[in-house]
């Protein structure tokens, strides 16, 4: 039955991985996998590394990040909230989930710039 | 009894009873004629027929007053006090009086709906005690069920009947609201058709993941696409996630499907002891308290059973 091979499928993941990169060619992280509970801290990490930079534009390559959820969301808005005056967090094919958190409770933030392309 | 009792009260919320089209006119132009007269800020959110009733009763007027359609911004009546009554309160300048129509119970609200809607009707009172703010709630009497409008005797401290003439505000000696909020907190309906087709399974934090995975899977399966799909991806990651940090650790999730809505369920053993969580909107900058106030407003609906034994929150989202 199907739920099953799902099941055993998931059992692989049971614990979510969260792994971040330097970008080699700017300014930024690549951050791949999923930000939830046990992958928090990790993604705090990161966000308060792009905050510390000093350059005008921070880019994070997300479009190997497969979920984020509501606290993970509110720690990147935070962190987007901290930065000083010009600066700018570009992020870079974000999960949908992100997006759509993002647009309900942080819909004017100017400090993030989504970038689909 | 006590100087307390005296104090007051800047808030009001009567129910407004009416019978017909010609009483519902009556009793709601006049409520936003005065307000508009006095430079106050007005809202009307009722359902869409109602709603082009009271347009076309107010002419030119309509277009000072911000209307919405109750069916679509309060098709979940969890989300209305944080995405609709709240946020336009919120919205208005200091020192004038917010006032609202709103219309949370109509004909058609389903059995299965009626509790969320009459335990919201009972939470407007907690959530505005001491605001400069006036919320206006119509009830057809004609064709709302006499037990329906018996409760609303309950969760408003005044009410009007629109037919008297005088149009003028009583009070309620029926005024329980928190006996109202504990009355409908009651079991959850059994699933319809047959339970061992719904998914279910257990988790814990180290299997947080593949819970929403499944989830996920399943609901896909049952027909949610794009969106739909990604908002009961997030609300399964928020409700498993809360009963990991507040209900005991673990907890359990189901998934199935009735009629046009996929359902999804936590079941933890954790209490929710504070009514209004997730009815009240976050600050910009506030950190964290974001969980279920999103499931209220990604959801169509959403039923709580909470008691000393454990907590079922349901949510339904239309495939």
């Amino acid at each position: 039955m199907s739920v099953r091979d799902q099941a055993s499928s998931g059992a692989a993941e049971a614990v979510p991985a969260l792994r971040v990169f330097p970008l080699t060619e700017r300014n930024g992280l690549r951050v791949a996998g999923e930000v939830v509970l046990p992958t928090h801290l990790i993604w705090e990490r990161a966000l308060e590394r792009a905050v510390r930079e000093d350059e005008a534009v921070y880019f994070l390559e997300l479009s190997a990040l497969t979920f984020v959820d509501v606290v993970g969301t509110g720690a990147l808005a935070a962190a987007a909230q901290q930065l000083d005056d010009g600066r700018r967090l570009v992020l870079h094919r974000p999960p949908p989930a992100l997006s759509r958190v993002l647009d309900m409770f942080w819909p004017d933030l100017s400090a993030i710039e989504v970038s689909m392309s | 009894m006590s100087a307390v009792a005296e104090t007051f009260e800047p808030f009001l919320h009567p129910a407004l009873f009416y019978a017909g089209e010609q009483e519902y006119l009556d009793g709601t132009v006049s409520f936003v004629r005065a307000g508009l007269a006095a430079g106050d800020p007005v809202a009307v959110a009722v359902p869409g027929e109602n709603l082009d009733l009271i347009r076309t009763g107010l002419g030119a007027d309509a277009d000072a007053v911000r209307l919405l359609d109750m069916r679509e911004a309060g098709r979940n009546p969890g989300r209305i006090i944080p995405g609709v009554l709240r946020a336009f309160a919120d919205a208005q300048p200091h020192g004038r009086r917010v006032r609202i129509i709103g219309e949370p119970i109509w004909a058609g609200r389903t059995t299965t709906e009626y509790p969320a809607c009459v335990q919201h009707e009972a939470l407007i009172n907690a959530a505005f005690r001491g605001r400069t703010v006036s919320i206006l709630c119509p009830y057809d009497t004609r064709r709302l069920d006499p037990h329906v409008i018996a409760d609303a005797y309950a969760t408003h401290p005044t009410v009007i009947h629109a037919g008297t003439g005088t149009g003028a505000e009583r009070d309620s000696r029926a005024y329980a609201p928190e006996d109202v909020v504990a009355r409908y907190n009651e079991p959850l309906p059994p699933l319809l058709g047959m339970p061992s087709l719904a998914l279910s399974l257990s988790f814990a934090a180290d299997s947080l993941a593949p819970a929403r995975h499944l989830a996920t899977d399943e609901a896909a399966r049952l027909g949610l696409t794009g969106t739909r799909l990604q908002d009961l991806a997030l609300v399964t990651a928020e409700l498993a996630t809360n009963s990991v940090v507040h209900g005991g650790g673990s907890g359990t999730l189901r998934v199935w499907a009735e009629d046009g809505y996929v359902l999804c369920e936590v079941h933890d053993k954790g209490h929710l002891a504070d009514p209004l969580a997730g009815r009240r909107p976050a600050a910009r900058d506030q950190r964290g308290g974001r969980g279920l106030l999103m499931v209220n407003l990604v959801a169509d609906l959403v039923r709580v059973h909470t008691d000393g034994e454990g907590t079922t929150v349901r949510c339904w989202f239309a495939r």
